[in-house]
Parts: structure tokens; C-alpha cells; sequence
């Protein structure tokens, strides 16, 4: 049983909030969380730390609204799917109508191209959850492109006093993310890599993201590269076409490492964000990726497909 | 290179007694056998020395065996039968007052078809686990341009000691059922699934355990397969490695039947 204007949606109604005051963030927000606890339904809210105390300060006292760390939440597109997914799957065996959520992903120019992948992906990883959920961006603050990506990967806005508009330009998930979203050029891309191998193994390239490591990282997340680097060639040995090629540019405080290869690219236009099914295509270990770096890119350029991944600091100008 | 210790980066103290060479020039085998049993008589022990060529400027003397009286030259070794000469022969060292025996050989010549070569691999894991606690030690040499890269990784990863990029063997006692070391990756992959076909792992306690004391890296895929290989046997298996990447990726996994435990 679903209330609200999602009453009568089968699956996902995914809404986005684009606010230009407090006043208008909370006239969405409040009723939407009250409206929730109201009805008996799991609702959350994964904000930020300001718009958090913010919304905290409007509700009452033990509004019976829960509140998630979004820093955890939305540390990487593809883990944040995988913790929703799971949060979702308990609430509806634990027999919930519907769920209501409320968040905001970070939105930063570097590393915005994955989680504008994320919104538009989630609009089919939700789907088989009876998902009420709003995803609020500031327009104060939030670049003109972001915005724009927003509406194309946003079926709809939500408006205080419980209404709400389509995006005219809401873009299907499979059409949005088999596009070409390049990623914005780390600094350190414009010098000359730090190690360049042609078709290197498996092991090769994971030493080759060792001997880049000077200690400028956590040692977690060096882990977390070679990982992503081993399962990336591998994925380009298996399923790409000769030659590869490795390139590792190690920074002050992030390790930059691209593989590129002259195949398409993976077919499946969820590869990364989604664990796939099929594990013969390479998408698991593209999934591994996804769950083991600050950042994630993928794009078909002049000398290849090319994924991108970085460890470290993505927040750089 | 050629050391008997095998046990760089771990906590115990004994060797491993068991290593493999595989070599590209015979003047390999000859400078490490010779190293390899002159450590044996300077410790007591009976030393034995089996291959095609003989010793030649060696200032000891080990006694020669020749090949065909250990070893079957037209068929495939019978893994259990090839253990218990060596095991024989280890008690009549012991008899005869030697601290105990020790032998080098290199068997390439009597290993021309793929049944032989997984044969001896498998006869090749049986020694192995008799080699941790009896006093008989060996150093198997194969010769790589004669027998080709393949068949020789086959052989020298099922040793603890060996230059193959990953290993199984038998852990010291007390330190699980196998023991896997080195990298395991999609390029060695094959050859691990293959080495733990042959090495037919039974749980010893309640649970397979794996000793990943040496492991440097193991990715996705592998773990789905040991993950797959304990369910097969109806068991649950644990991974215990220092490899920190291992127990995320199982989380990530969701495994079943395979726990990976972070040991330091």
C-alpha cells in the first residue's frame, strides 16, 4: 500500500528537489518526512551536515524520522547502491508499503560524472522496491551542468505543497549512460606519466601501482587501487583488444592510474554501478573497481576505451 | 636463489625441505644439488642423487641412483607406490644411523605425456605432505626447454619452495589443511585450479583451512573458486592471509561457503 503522490506507482518514484532558499528545502522536505511516519512507512533522510541540522531543527521532537551519515552513504556511487539495496530489501521483508528517503549526493565538478551516472542508474536499480525518494541539490551553489544533468536523470521535481512536475528532459537510464561522459582531466594527466607499460600482466600492473605509492596515501586505499588496476586489466586482457596500455601518474596526495584498450567498452550500460549478473562479460570486476577507488570513469576516446581510476584526493581544481 | 628455506616473511623457523628447480641450463641443477646435498651429509643425513648426467667436479659423493630403479620409465608414476619407496627408504637411512635422507633429482627425461606429468604432479603433493614431518627432503629439478614452460609450472607450483608465481603446498603442522603463497590471477589461474584438483584438500577439523600466510595477492575470481571448490566438497574453507584486499573482496562477494580471515 503506497500513500502520497507515489500511491498507485508500481517500483521506484524518484523525484529530484532543487531548491534555491532553506524555506523552499523545507517546505518539500517536512511534509514528505511527517507524510512518511504518518502512514507507518521507513523513512530516512541522508543529508549532508549542514541541510541535516537543518531538517533536524524543523522536525519534531522523536519524529520517528531516521537520519543516515551521508559521508558514509555516498562515499562511492556503486557502494551506495549496494547499501540502499540492502536497507530497501530489509524494510520491504520487514513488510513495508513503501519507503520513503530523502538525500543529497555530493556534488563536486571532479567527481559529479559518476554520481549523475548513479541517478540515472538508480532509476532502474530501485525499481523493484516501492522507493519514494527525493534527491535535493541546492541551486545556489550547484554548477549549471550539474543542474542540467539533474533534469535527465530525474523522471521528476518535487514542489512544496506536495505537487510535483515531470522533467521535460528526463533521459532513460540505458540512453543516458551509454553517452559519453568524460570525465574532467586530473591535473596530473597533463605531465607525462609517472610509468607507462604496453599490454603489461595482471601482476605488472599491480606492481606498477605499488612502486607509485611514496606514502602519500592510505595504505587502505593503495589497496584499494591495486585492486581495481589488477581486475581492470585483467577485464582488458579478457574482454578488450590489444594493445593495453598503463598509465600511472603518481601526485602529492592521489595516485592516477588509466588502461586503455581497443574494444568497445563493456556492452552493459549499468557495468560498475551494478554488480553484474553475468560474470563471463567482465562486469563483476568492473563492479570491484567501482567499490575500490575514489573515482571511476570510463570513456571511448581517439586511442581507445579508457577507464580512469584514481586513489587518494579527487578534489582537485 | 636455490635456498632450502623457502619461509621468507613468515613466523616459522623450519624450512619447508621441498623445493623445485626449474632450470633452462643443466649447469643449474648441478651447482644447486651440489649445495643442496653437501648441506645433507655436513647434517647427517644419507644423500641420494638421481638424474641422467652424472655429478661431474663435485668434491662430495653422494650415492648415485640410477632413474628406472626409483622411478617407472615407460608408465605413469602410481603416486602412493612412488611415496612409499621414498618412505622406505627414509626408514632404512634412519637404521643404518643417518639422521635421515636426502635426494636430488631430476626427472625430466621420464615425464613425456601430459598423464605423466599430472601423475607425478600428483605424486608430487603426496611427498610433499610426507616431506613436513618425516626427515626426508628433496629437490626435484625439471628441465624447462626439454619439458616446456607449461608442464614445468605445473610441477614447481605444487612445491613450497620454487620459482612459479603462486604455490600450493602443505602448511607446517598446526597452520591449516594447504597452503597457498604467491600471486593467483587470471595468468595463474589454471594452474591453481588444476593444482587444487590434484591435491584432493579434505578438511581436517570442522573447516578447510588455507593457510595464505605467503600470499601476495589473490583476485575476484579466485575466491569465487575457492568459494565454489569448499561448497563442492561440503565444506566451508577460511582463507587466512595478510593480503588486505581479500577479506573486502569476500564481503563484496557475498561468499558462501569460503570465509577470508586478515592475519598479520
Amino acid at each position: 500500500m503506497r500513500t502520497g503522490a507515489a500511491e498507485g506507482h508500481a517500483g521506484y518514484f524518484h523525484a529530484a528537489v532543487r531548491y534555491a532558499s532553506d524555506d523552499e528545502l523545507l517546505a518539500v522536505t517536512v511534509p514528505f518526512l511527517l507524510g512518511g511516519v504518518e502512514a507507518g512507512e521507513p523513512t530516512f533522510v541522508s543529508f549532508g551536515e549542514r541541510t541535516a541540522a537543518l531538517v533536524r531543527s524543523a522536525l519534531p521532537r522523536d519524529s520517528g524520522v531516521r537520519f543516515l551519515t551521508a559521508g558514509d552513504v555516498y562515499a562511492r556511487p556503486a557502494a551506495a547502491i549496494r547499501s540502499y539495496r540492502r536497507l530497501l530489501t530489509e524494510q520491504t521483508a520487514a513488510g513495508a508499503g513503501q519507503i520513503r528517503i530523502i538525500g543529497e549526493v555530493p556534488v563536486t565538478s571532479n567527481t559529479w560524472d559518476w554520481w549523475a551516472r548513479y541517478e540515472s542508474a538508480i532509476n532502474h536499480a530501485y525499481d523493484d522496491f516501492p522507493l519514494w525518494s527525493m534527491c535535493a541539490y541546492d541551486a545556489r551553489i550547484t554548477p549549471e551542468p550539474v543542474l542540467a544533468d539533474v533534469a535527465r536523470t530525474h523522471p521528476r521535481y518535487a514542489l512544496p505543497g506536495g505537487t510535483h512536475a515531470d522533467s521535460p528532459t528526463y533521459t532513460e537510464p540505458r540512453v543516458y549512460l551509454s553517452e559519453a561522459h568524460p570525465p574532467v582531466p586530473d591535473p596530473l594527466q597533463s605531465r607525462p606519466a609517472t610509468v607507462e607499460l604496453a599490454d603489461p600482466t595482471p601482476g605488472q600492473a599491480r606492481h606498477a601501482v605499488h612502486a607509485a605509492d611514496r606514502g602519500q596515501l592510505p595504505a587502505a586505499d593503495v589497496e584499494g587501487l591495486v585492486v581495481a588496476v589488477s581486475e581492470t586489466v585483467t577485464n582488458a586482457l579478457r574482454y578488450g583488444a590489444p594493445p593495453v596500455c598503463l598509465r600511472v601518474w603518481s601526485g602529492a596526495d592521489r595516485i592516477v592510474v588509466t588502461v586503455t584498450d581497443q574494444g568497445p567498452g563493456p556492452k552493459d550500460p549499468y557495468a560498475g554501478l551494478l554488480p553484474a549478473l553475468d560474470s563471463a562479460a567482465g562486469g563483476r570486476g568492473l563492479w570491484i573497481t567501482h567499490q575500490s577507488c575514489n573515482h571511476v570513469a570510463a570513456c571511448a576516446g581517439d586511442d581507445g576505451w579508457t577507464i580512469r581510476m584514481i586513489a587518494g584526493n579527487t578534489h582537485v581544481a | 636463489m636455490m635456498g632450502m628455506s623457502g619461509t621468507i616473511g613468515a613466523d616459522v623457523c623450519q624450512p619447508y625441505r621441498h623445493a623445485c628447480l626449474t632450470y633452462e641450463d643443466p649447469a643449474e641443477f648441478q651447482s644447486a644439488a651440489r649445495d643442496f646435498l653437501g648441506a645433507g651429509l655436513a647434517a647427517g643425513e644419507q644423500v641420494w642423487y638421481l638424474a641422467p648426467e652424472a655429478p661431474h667436479g663435485w668434491d662430495i659423493t653422494p650415492r648415485i641412483v640410477t632413474l628406472g630403479d626409483q622411478y617407472p620409465e615407460d608408465s605413469v608414476i602410481d603416486p602412493a607406490a612412488g611415496l612409499a619407496a621414498y618412505a622406505q627408504a627414509t626408514e632404512q637411512a634412519l637404521a643404518e644411523g643417518y639422521t635421515g635422507l636426502r635426494v636430488a633429482a631430476d626427472v625430466t627425461t621420464l615425464l613425456r605425456t601430459p598423464a605423466q606429468v599430472d601423475a607425478f604432479a600428483r605424486y608430487e603433493i603426496q611427498v610433499d605432505r610426507y616431506v613436513r614431518t618425516h626427515p626426508f627432503s628433496a629437490l626435484c629439478a625439471f628441465d624447462r626447454v626439454r619439458m616446456g614452460d607449461e608442464a614445468a609450472d605445473q610441477l614447481a607450483c605444487v612445491h613450497p619452495v620454487s620459482d612459479a608465481p603462486f604455490r600450493l603446498f602443505t602448511p607446517h603442522a598446526g597452520r591449516g589443511d594447504a597452503a597457498l603463497a604467491g600471486e593467483i590471477d587470471e595468468t595463474t589461474r589454471a594452474l591453481f585450479l588444476q593444482a587444487l584438483d590434484r591435491a584432493a584438500l579434505r578438511p581436517g577439523g570442522d573447516e578447510l583451512v588455507l593457510d595464505g600466510h605467503d600470499l601476495a595477492f589473490i583476485d575476484h575470481n579466485s575466491l569465487l573458486h575457492l568459494d565454489a571448490h569448499a561448497r563442492a566438497l561440503g565444506t566451508t574453507a577460511v582463507l587466512r592471509t595478510a593480503v588486505p584486499a581479500a577479506a573486502r573482496l569476500a564481503g563484496l562477494l557475498e561468499l558462501t561457503s569460503l570465509r577470508v580471515e586478515t592475519a598479520r
